[in-house]
């Protein structure tokens, strides 16, 4: 059983609304996932799906090789889960509210809550109606962090989270990775994902666009080229693989599909190459580009 | 500096209108038709002797304390007008008082607590500029609602209801209204959360409610020092007497200003009463879930206990001073003594019919917290644990009918009580007649039970509709004991189905079929609730 997620063509609808058309992804254990991808892509919406909150209307969605939905309670037991939006009881402490649901998750570690408490400076002595959202935040990653787990469903983990504690953050999730656990993270921070996530699922309006390792995906994109030759740089342009071509000061500046860099490099030399500079993908790029269009 | 404060108040105030229309609408004509509309069958059932027989009932302290006092003393000027502000005027200021109370702390303490005002304080508006948008609004809707209410009933109006009458009437109304509305303002301002506040104000305007039940009956001047006495001490279409109302307008003016100051100390987002530093760790008894279920809706339960308890003395006082009543009409006695049932044992019948259908409320308010939890997110990291949906329903539906059956205790030990006190040995009522005519109530609050659970589990946002029923229900109720209404008609509430103890006997049938719908409505309900998608937010 070394797949710990296998989602397979879900798709759910909010009346007329299709909120997931078709998301299709796996987590295998030990692997951290980052899941991302514009407001409203769904992301939260598939969570839930794989939490049994909601109901998925297709396809299938497994979790540790059992039906999310019907076996709910038998993988419960197993995750642990902070949610989009921490959204706390106005009148408990955030002390009693971190006890409150390690309890009732069952297999809470003590010592293991009172070092994130002071890790993540939280004063557990606060009604919850007096915390800002980080601090809510902080409460439900404290909650979820004390317990024993084998998948981790985090979403948007460290909104509201200042950078010092999204450092915190980060560390702690290393420590849980060290130990073999799968995590899947949804985010909208590049740097998390890049420095946390093994491979990286891009939804957006309800589909599943783009699937990989880090170095996968960059290697999908598109390579930003700046290329001076002693002959006519202007024939550059019809060479297949060429995009957004211009010339400035007798400087070619372009994008080259990676796939066809060694074309583009042979026609150069026939030119007489002067100079050429390669600037890799940069994540950034390959996410502004599933955000955008 | 004044200026600075209010600083372009009527923006937000133009907005509020924009925004509330279709509720205005609602609340305007739906009122005002209540409020007004009732003269034709008022007519229908004044034909013949009708009046004075009403007004003999009427008479009653039992009546009085639930519909306030009349100025007539001599039946034959118990006219038309004399009859329709006697029994509508209380029960229609009530309502008005109530909805301008809510509408106030909906776009106050709650806007606040959603962080609304905290975006609208960003642009160029005072600080104190909402509270005075909302005021103006709620009194720009009450004068709408006055407005209507005199146009409905100019129109149905017939000899003995008078212009004077009617503009005295729909101005009355839009005092309460107003009332409600600055005891909500202040309330506001003291109480730390919107629950707060709005639980508050409904315990003020019951606890006026009920004080002046006790003075109405008992020494009327004191009334006339009750902020609800004002609405219905006009006494349209009889006396005609409007200082009441410049009476209401200057305590309207007063709090008013008491709130805004409050609220020109205060924090945004904060309360007076202070906060007080909680515990870093959960106490054991919370640690459950029904420990946590019954911590969440602790508040409200107790709330409503120390109300029933409160609701039921003041209705138990009234035994004493019923003797004296009887004996100072010769018809009504023999009317008492010819169908062998006493006054006390007649009374008990209709107000116990009354205060269990009171007791809905908190059943129906414990099975709605927990779609409200759901709606509020604040479930979403437990079902993410092995809580099963099973345990939450059920939980529920357990605090449910236990707090109902708690509540019916409380309410026949309060008024039970009290009356046996009241009565000093007169009569041959225990407390445990009183007991048995509570529980025979028992079937139609489980059947509330039933059918809060039913709406959870299938069309959860209506949650509030159930209150509809019981409201409903209970008005029908409440009228169906001055005027005969149809069979059918009256069956539509479902305490009408259950024969009212002591006055009459206790049937097996009723008691068991309503129970066993009740029941299987609670499994209905948790067949949808299993099934259905949690609703979080959308
Ligand atoms: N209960 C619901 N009813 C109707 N529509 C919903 C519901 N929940 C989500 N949606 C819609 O489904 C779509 C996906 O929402 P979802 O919350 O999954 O997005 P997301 O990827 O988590 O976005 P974000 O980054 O903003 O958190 C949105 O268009 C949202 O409006
Ligand atoms: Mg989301």
């Amino acid at each position: 059983m070394s797949e710990m997620i296998r989602i397979e063509g879900l798709k759910k609808n909010f009346g007329k609304f299709t909120a997931l058309h078709d998301v299709t992804f796996t987590v295998k254990a030990g692997e951290v996932v980052g899941f991302i991808g514009p407001n409203g892509a769904g992301k939260s919406t598939t969570i839930r799906t794989l939490l049994g909150i909601i109901k998925g209307d297709g396809g299938s969605a497994k979790i540790f090789d059992l039906d999310v939905w019907k076996d709910s309670l038998e993988i419960h037991k197993r995750i642990s889960y902070v949610p989009g939006d921490v959204a706390l009881w106005g009148g408990f402490t955030g002390g009693e509210i971190i006890d409150l649901f390690m309890k009732l998750h069952g297999g809470g570690d003590q010592a293991k809550r009172d070092q994130l408490i002071k890790r993540f400076e939280l004063d557990p002595k606060k009604k919850a109606k007096t915390y800002s959202k980080g601090n809510r935040q902080k409460v439900g990653l404290i909650a979820a962090l004390s317990v024993e787990a084998d998948l981790y469903i985090l979403d948007e983990p460290t909104s509201g989270l200042d950078p010092l504690m999204e450092a915190v953050f980060q560390e702690e999730i290393a420590k849980i990775k060290k130990e073999g656990k799968a995590i899947l993270l949804s985010s909208h921070i590049l740097s998390e994902v890049e420095r946390l996530a093994d491979k990286v699922v891009i939804i957006r309006q309800g589909k599943i666009v783009e699937t990989g390792t880090l170095e996968e995906l960059r290697h999908l994109t598109r390579s930003s080229i700046t290329l001076t030759t002693e002959g006519d740089v202007a024939v550059m342009e019809n060479v297949k693989g060429v995009h957004d071509f211009s010339i400035k000061d007798g400087k070619a500046v372009f994008y080259a599909d990676n796939e066809s860099i060694n074309e583009i490099l042979l026609e150069a030399t026939k030119l007489g190459v002067k100079k050429f500079e390669s600037v890799p993908p940069t994540l950034e790029d390959l996410f502004m580009r599933h955000y955008e269009a | 500096m004044m200026k600075e404060k209010f600083a372009r108040w009527h923006v937000l105030c133009l907005n509020y209108f924009k925004r509330d229309w279709k509720k205005i609408l609602i609340w305007t004509l739906g009122l005002a038709a209540f409020s007004g509309g009732y003269i034709p069958p008022f007519v229908e059932i004044s034909k013949g002797q009708g009046l004075i027989g009403l007004y003999e009932t009427m008479r009653n302290p039992a009546m009085i304390s639930m519909v306030g006092p009349t100025p007539i003393t001599d039946p034959s000027n118990y006219t038309l007008g004399a009859m329709y502000s006697h029994m509508m005027l209380l029960f229609c200021g009530l309502f008005a008082m109530i909805i301008s109370a809510l509408h106030v702390t909906g776009h106050t303490r709650k806007e606040e607590e959603l962080g609304l005002t905290e975006i609208v304080r960003s642009f160029q508006v005072g600080r104190q500029a909402n509270s005075l948008a909302v005021l103006i609004e709620t009194l720009g809707i009450n004068l709408i609602l006055a407005l209507v209410t005199t146009l409905i009933m100019t129109v149905l109006k017939v000899e003995s209801i008078t212009v004077t009458g009617i503009v005295l009437f729909s101005l009355s109304l839009a005092l309460a209204g107003m009332i409600g509305a600055v005891v909500a303002l202040v309330m506001a301002q003291i109480m730390q959360t919107s629950t707060g506040a709005t639980g508050s104000s409904m315990a003020i305007i019951g606890l006026l409610y009920i004080l002046r039940g006790a003075t109405d009956v008992s020494n009327q001047n004191l009334s006339m020092m009750n902020p609800m006495g004002w609405t219905y001490l006009t006494f349209p279409f009889t006396e005609n007497n409007s200082l009441p109302i410049f009476i209401g307008i200057v305590f309207c003016v007063v709090l008013a200003i008491v709130a805004f100051a409050l609220e020109g100390g205060r924090d945004m987002g904060a309360g007076y009463l202070p906060a007080i530093e909680g515990k870093a760790n959960a106490k054991k008894s919370l640690l459950s879930v029904p420990g946590l279920f019954f911590r969440l809706n602790r508040g409200l339960i107790i709330s409503w206990l120390v109300a029933f308890v409160v609701l039921g003395a003041a209705y138990g006082s009234i035994y004493g001073d019923m003797q004296v009543f009887l004996e100072s009409n010769e018809i009504i006695k023999q009317m008492f003594t010819m169908t062998g049932v006493t006054i006390e044992e007649s009374f008990t019948s209709v107000i116990m019919m009354v205060m269990i259908g009171m007791v809905g409320i908190l059943p129906i308010a414990i099975v709605n917290k927990l779609y409200a939890e759901e709606e509020r997110m604040h479930l979403s990291q437990l079902y993410a644990t092995k809580i099963t949906r099973s345990k939450l329903y059920w939980t529920t539906i357990v605090l449910s009918v236990i707090s109902a059956i708690a509540g019916i205790v409380f309410a026949v030990i309060g008024l039970g009580g009290t009356a046996i006190v009241a009565m000093n040995g007169e009569s041959t009522m225990t407390l445990a007649t009183f007991m048995k005519a509570g529980f025979n109530y028992l079937p139609s609050t489980l059947f509330f039970v039933g059918l809060s659970a039913v709406v959870l589990g299938y069309v959860p946002k209506i949650g509030k509709a159930v209150y509809v029923y019981l409201g409903y229900s209970f008005a029908l109720n409440y009228f169906g004991g001055m005027i005969n209404l149809p069979e059918w008609f009256s069956k539509t509430a479902i305490q009408s189905w259950i024969p009212r103890m002591p006055a009459s006997d206790f049937e097996v049938m009723p008691f068991v079929t309503i129970t066993l719908i009740s029941v299987a409505m609670i499994l209905i309900g948790y067949t949808g609730y299993i099934r259905r998608d949690m609703q979080e937010g959308a």
